[in-house]
């Protein structure tokens, strides 16, 4: 019993060190601020800390990014439906990565991606969130449909259709 | 440019928009301090029951036959413990600072 503690810890450490940056990322995304993203995240892992034990238990050699993912995804949602809002100012802040271009295609480059972001919240929450955990997580299929609580299947039409979606958006302007 | 080559190249613009953002260095540095403290706090905690426990009562509780009242006595503690944290979860309209979500983190992990 003593040693399972400091084992469970060492392994939570882990997991913390493993996937920051990932909870960072989404939260970041979800609000569009870091000040929130940074609360969000604290509050993310603290709840797993509490529920680590069970979750390991239960996911039987599963990777558990897709569960503190979920629990970043209702802590977002939690935080939306409180203020009842959308994030406002994602777009004005991220700065794209930088790439080895000329100067005019990195400007460039920087409106196209601060339009893609402007279009992306334009899309229904569900695809929003699918997107973020794809493309800014790289996450598969299957771990996307364990974090959000769908089947495969329906998370690959979710995916297929958000894109489409704001490819259509886009294409429309 | 054809369907596929298109396709790759908006999903290539999707992920260089939805680029993964770093967390600031000190919110790692707060974070890890505040699970290690945690740890040791609540490995102190508990090691001071074990403590307070005299000869006999941790003899007592070698015995099946007494396990009941420990055994409520936590149900009865984690009912407790839980409507209070869903109370302060109500009472907070937003997640608030890492102190507080570590105090009653503590006060969840502390026996009674």
């Amino acid at each position: 019993m003593s040693d399972a503690k400091p084992e469970l810890d060492r392994q939570f450490e882990e997991l913390y060190r493993a996937h920051l940056r990932d909870v960072y990322s989404y939260a970041y995304y979800r609000v569009g601020n870091h000040h929130d993203a940074e609360d969000l995240t604290e509050q993310a892992f603290l709840q797993a800390y509490r529920h680590f034990e069970r979750a390991l238990a239960e996911s039987n050699g599963r990777p558990l990014r897709p569960w503190l993912i979920r629990i970043a995804h209702n802590l977002a949602s939690n935080y939306h439906r409180d203020r009842g809002r959308r994030p406002e100012t994602a777009l004005d802040v991220v700065e794209p990565p930088s790439h080895p271009h000329a100067t005019e295609r990195v400007v460039e480059g920087r409106e196209e991606l601060r339009r893609v972001l402007a279009h992306l919240d334009g899309l229904p929450d569900d695809r929003r969130e699918a997107l973020i955990m794809r493309f800014s997580l790289g996450m598969s299929n299957r771990e996307i449909a364990r974090a959000l609580g769908r089947t495969d299947g329906a998370t690959k039409v979710l995916i297929h259709r958000a894109i489409k979606q704001l490819e259509e958006s886009m294409g429309e302007e | 440019m054809t369907d596929a080559a298109s396709n790759f190249e908006f999903e290539r613009l999707l992920s260089d928009a939805l680029h993964p953002v770093d967390p600031p260095p000190d919110l790692a540095t707060r974070m890890e301090t505040a699970f290690a403290s945690i740890a040791e706090l609540a490995a102190a905690e508990l090691s001071n029951w074990a403590d307070e426990l005299s000869e006999s009562e941790v003899d007592a509780l070698r015995d099946p036959r007494n396990w009941v009242r420990p055994v409520v006595a936590v149900a009865a503690g984690t009912v407790a413990g839980g409507a209070l944290v869903l109370l302060e979860l109500r009472r907070r309209r937003r997640p608030s600072g890492l102190r507080a979500s570590a105090e009653s983190l503590l006060k969840d992990l502390r026996p009674d």
